[in-house]
């Protein structure tokens, strides 16, 4: 942890939990559960209500902890939410059209997500295109090869395919009938990304790659290489939700996914990702993302008007980034740092 | 410079010739991104080869998605009036927005043609026919088989809130549950979970355990029902699932008995129909006495889901 | 020669470039007729739906800042306009004002939150998106109890707002796009304002050192964005006899995608409105003329995919270009690349 403060970036020590972002983040969950619990009753505090909003945090964590990597480097990638619909169909036609082992549409599936990912990433650092025009490009170019491929192939717009139940059991499963399998994933997930950003040496190339580019490259980090593999993280996630879609619900469309584009950036939001880059954390993600989750499903729990969970929402977002606003000049001010 | 202008005077000047001469006709549909409107694609195709075979044409027009719907659609009609069609064949889906255009192209000698969708106004825009269900009968038509089937409260879900013939649809549920002495709750859920599985998943899951007197469900998208088996799959309840219009997807869940019907519209006989009746109306003059003409609802349920499986591989059902 | 170099330093160039190589795409790959397509209404309503916020956003994006909340704020508009002079029954002017209104406190909540604290505005308009598309549905929920409300306009309303010209397919809002670009291209290019917006999207810090209101003038361009969706809104509702409550997501990327292709840096300090008014036209042809192409409609979404990144390489050596030929210290480039 103490390397991390040598970047600059983070301009807080250890002690000073209560300047940390996360707080907030923390002080925001509770706040939020203690409402719905409240609202909802035993039923929301059971296990129907825990997998409830965990399935939902499962598939959109997923994707949340790379687009919050990348925005912590000072990037952001809308291409997730073509990349979802694109994978479930490369892996649908694969397995389903053409009768391939269900490994095949695995690999092709993610296959398509660190494709586009790598040509997010050559934009981005062959070009001055900003990352978020490059990848609304990429989107845009995706979700017309999704559907143009799928009509061309298949002739319709959804195809339908039946896992063995192996696959199904490893990647569409509800464990005890009502947690999604991918909560598990997502777990994994969460692990190996703290481990990424956090233990190993490459973390602090990424607070220095969103610190400042310049310095970090000076310093000897390889930027480009670094950029490719975060949008390359981002594009396989992506891709991996997109294909556990197909084994769980065992059809794939070409619309849809949308939604994940603004959903995962509010989640790394809530969770204290400063969006001017160089500042976050994975803890911060993984709580911003149960934040919403929490919201998006005790509404249905506590039978208000679904809408007003888009209120909660939109309300939850700007008092999170104003409390970072606060707790970054809190931080800043105790630790006397040059910024 | 000259040359381009002078093709386009020339390619101009021939299509106007052709469209004095041969009936032409535009079909318009829904989104793009639609699964549904593939297959009433696959009705005007086939209808289609009749059509040319005849000497006449036909213009498929779509629009991209359903955001912009009612405006994106009077687009679509005024663009197929400014290409000079004889006849349109279109559902009215957004009235308010469609009436007005329709109107329009009828004053000026456009024959129009209705499938699909809104029964109620088709005097108003005088289209000469119409192909497709009427919304209630469906609902009515699925609400009384789950009723006959054992269900006593059924759930009857709307995926966007405030489209009038899903609220049409679930009055016809409401009815036709009620006749047959169930009782019928409408619940709809945000317009932003539409599409989303696994989001009305859980939703619905809270709802089935929020009111455990719930023993059938009816989505009114074909979605619905795949959410709808993955929350009975969650909450290992006993919820009998339909949901209108379908999928592969839905054949494979009726076939393996996780969901126990659906009620088809056959949207390849609409658009069938609607074309090649149209042509016939232009060409020769030709009207069906039948009037409206329903094509649904038929319902599928496992016993015939197999000759349903068949047409589905041809992209006809 | 030299004509043409200066036409290609024009921030402009590469949207009419854009233009020109679209139409010639068309024409060679989809054997369009282009009397036929020049002459269609379908396009240029569409431009002009999308060109009105566009000229807004362009504004906001070349001082520097981005508003998505225009997603939420059309729906928001419509549905203002629907309940109050379609479900409460109240004369239609106040209707018109209501939706303005919601435009103006939107565009005021946004801009007094962007200059207030150091959150990018990206973020914070995801906020206010997100909270709108609540409080239209929610609302329009509570106070009508459904989601679509029907409204019937008086003919004077119709007329300036509503009404179709031109032999029965040109929206009115094709007169008040080309006017609101005309009177933004005035301000832009003629006047000081323009020039305050010039210097804050080249360097905030310096342009408030040299006496420009910069939070006065960042807070009047984010409620011209949210006022001018809203009027589009209000528009629509008028000319279609109903709102809907629908996402307008897709609306957000729309116009954002016209902008850039206009020419309008993404961190600001570059940009005309001649640009922006072609990308809004180019946009549309995409989109809409694709219907008069033998191309099939499937792949629009890949053609305008492809034709933003090229749009953007474009744009970027037309201003290595000018920058070359007008040496001067080039702007610190800001280490976010959002």
């Amino acid at each position: 942890m103490s390397t991390q403060a040598e970047t600059g970036a983070k301009g807080f020590s250890l002690g000073a939990l209560a300047r940390r972002p996360e707080t907030g983040t923390v002080i925001g969950l509770i706040v939020v559960y203690t409402f719905f619990a409240v609202m909802g009753g035993p039923v929301f505090m059971g296990a129907p209500g825990w997998s409830s909003w965990l399935n939902i945090a499962a598939e959109v964590g997923i994707i949340a902890l790379p687009v919050g990597l990348l925005m912590i480097s000072g990037d952001f990638d809308m291409s997730v939410g073509a990349i979802i619909p694109a994978s479930s169909m490369m892996a649908a036609i694969l397995c389903g059209h053409y009768d391939l082992p269900a490994i095949v549409g695995i690999v092709g599936g993610l296959g398509v997500g660190l494709l586009v990912g790598f040509v997010n990433g050559l934009v981005v650092t062959r070009t001055t295109i900003p990352s978020l025009i490059a990848t609304i490009g990429v989107m845009f170019a995706v979700m017309g090869l999704t559907l143009g491929f799928a009509v061309l192939i298949k002739g319709s717009t959804s195809v339908s395919y039946v896992p063995d139940p192996l696959t199904k059991s490893i990647l569409g499963q509800f464990i005890n009938g009502m947690f999604n399998v991918s909560i598990l994933w997502w777990a994994g997930f969460v692990a190996l990304f703290f481990w990424f950003l956090h233990l190993s040496p490459i973390g602090n190339w990424v607070y220095a790659l969103g610190g400042d580019q310049e310095s970090a490259r000076n310093a000897g980090v390889p930027t480009n290489k670094l950029k490719i593999s975060l949008f390359m993280m981002s594009g396989f996630c992506a891709a991996f939700v997109g294909v556990a879609q197909v084994m769980t619900y065992q059809q794939a469309q070409v619309a849809g996914g949308q939604s994940f584009i603004f959903n995962s950036i509010m989640c790394v939001v809530i969770g204290g990702v400063l969006l001017t880059g160089g500042a976050g954390s994975v803890v911060g993600i993984v709580l911003g993302t149960m934040t919403f989750a929490i919201v998006n499903q005790g509404i249905f729990f506590a039978s208000l008007d679904p809408n007003v969970g888009s209120i909660i929402i939109g309300v939850l977002l700007l008092v999170a980034v104003l409390s970072n606003d606060t707790f970054r000049a809190l931080a800043l001010s105790y630790a006397t740092k040059k910024k | 410079m000259k040359l381009t202008k002078t093709l386009a005077v020339a390619a101009f000047a021939a299509l106007l010739s052709t469209g004095a001469m041969a009936q032409s006709i535009a079909v318009i549909a829904g989104s793009v991104e639609d699964a549904f409107m593939d297959k009433i694609k696959k009705g005007v195709d086939d209808a289609t080869l009749m059509v040319e075979a005849n000497g006449g044409s036909v213009q498929y027009l779509r629009t991209q998605n359903y955001e912009n719907f009612g405006p994106d659609l009077v687009t679509l009609i005024n663009q197929a009036v400014a290409q000079g069609v004889d006849g349109i064949a279109i559902p009215v889906w957004v009235p308010d927005a469609q009436i007005p255009a329709l109107q329009a192209a009828a004053a000026q000698g456009i024959v129009i043609m209705q499938y699909n969708s809104g029964l109620p106004v088709k005097d108003e825009i005088s289209a000469i026919n119409y192909f497709g269900s009427d919304e209630y009968a469906a609902g009515f038509g699925g609400g009384k088989y789950m009723a006959e089937h054992g269900a006593k409260h059924i759930l009857c879900h709307i995926q966007v809130p405030g489209a009038i013939n899903l609220e049409e649809r679930c009055r016809g549920v409401t009815d036709g549950a009620t006749a047959a002495g169930a009782t019928v709750t409408t619940i709809s859920t945000p317009a932003n979970l539409d599409g989303d599985v696994t989001g009305t998943a859980e939703a619905l899951k809270a709802e089935f355990i929020g009111d455990s007197s719930y023993d059938a469900m009816i989505s009114c998208a074909d979605f619905g029902g795949a959410a709808g088996a993955n929350a009975v799959e969650q909450t290992g309840l006993d919820i009998k699932i339909g949901a209108f219009d379908f999928s592969p997807a839905t054949l494979d869940r009726i076939a393996a008995g996780t969901q126990t019907m659906a009620i088809d519209q056959q949207p390849y006989l609409q658009g069938f129909l609607a074309t090649s009746m149209l042509f016939a109306n232009l060409k020769y003059g030709t009207n069906i006495s039948t009037n409206p003409v329903l094509t649904g609802p038929a319902i599928i349920d496992s016993s015939n889901v197999a000759a349903v499986v068949a047409g589905a591989a041809l992209g006809a059902r | 020669m030299n004509a043409i170099t200066d036409l290609l330093r024009k921030p402009a160039a590469a949207s009419i470039l854009s233009l020109l190589g679209v139409l010639a795409f068309y024409v060679i790959f989809g054997g369009v007729d282009l009397g036929n397509l020049l002459s269609a209404a379908s396009w240029v309503n569409y431009a002009a739906r999308i060109g009105i916020v566009a000229v807004a956003v362009g504004l906001l994006m070349t001082s520097g800042e981005i508003d998505i909340s225009i997603g939420a704020m059309i729906p928001a508009g419509a549905m203002t306009t629907a309940i109050i002079s379609g479900y409460y029954g109240l004369p239609i002017g106040f209707g018109i004002l209501g939706a303005l209104a919601v435009g103006v406190l939107v565009g005021l909540f946004n801009g007094i939150l962007a200059v207030r604290t150091s959150v990018p505005t990206l973020i914070i308009t995801l906020g206010t998106l997100v909270a709108m598309q609540g409080i239209v549905l929610a609302g329009s929920k509570l106070l009508t109890g459904a989601a679509s409300v029907p409204l019937t306009a008086p003919e004077w309303a119709k007329t300036l707002f509503g009404q179709l010209m031109f032999g029965g397919s040109h929206q009115v809002l094709i007169i008040w796009w080309v006017a609101i670009a005309a009177v933004a291209w005035f301000v832009l290019h003629r006047t000081k304002y323009g020039n305050w917006i010039f210097a804050i999207g080249g360097d905030r810090e310096s342009a408030r050192n040299a006496g420009v209101p910069v939070d006065r003038t960042t807070i009047i361009l984010f409620v011209l964005t949210a006022t001018s969706a809203s009027f589009v809104g209000m528009c629509n509702a008028i000319l279609f006899n109903s709102a809907q409550v629908s996402g307008g997501m897709g609306d957000i990327f729309n116009i954002i995608v016209s902008v850039v292709v206009g020419g309008v840096l993404l961190t600001g300090g570059f940009g005309s409105v001649v640009g922006i008014f072609f990308g809004a036209i180019t946009f549309a042809i995409v989109n809409k003329g694709i219907d008069f192409t033998a191309i099939d409609r499937n792949w629009s979404n890949l053609i305008i995919g492809v034709m933003l990144v090229v749009a953007v390489l474009l744009n970027e050596n037309f201003r290595q270009m000018a920058l070359k030929y007008v040496p001067r210290k080039k702007s610190q480039k800001s280490d976010v690349t959002p």
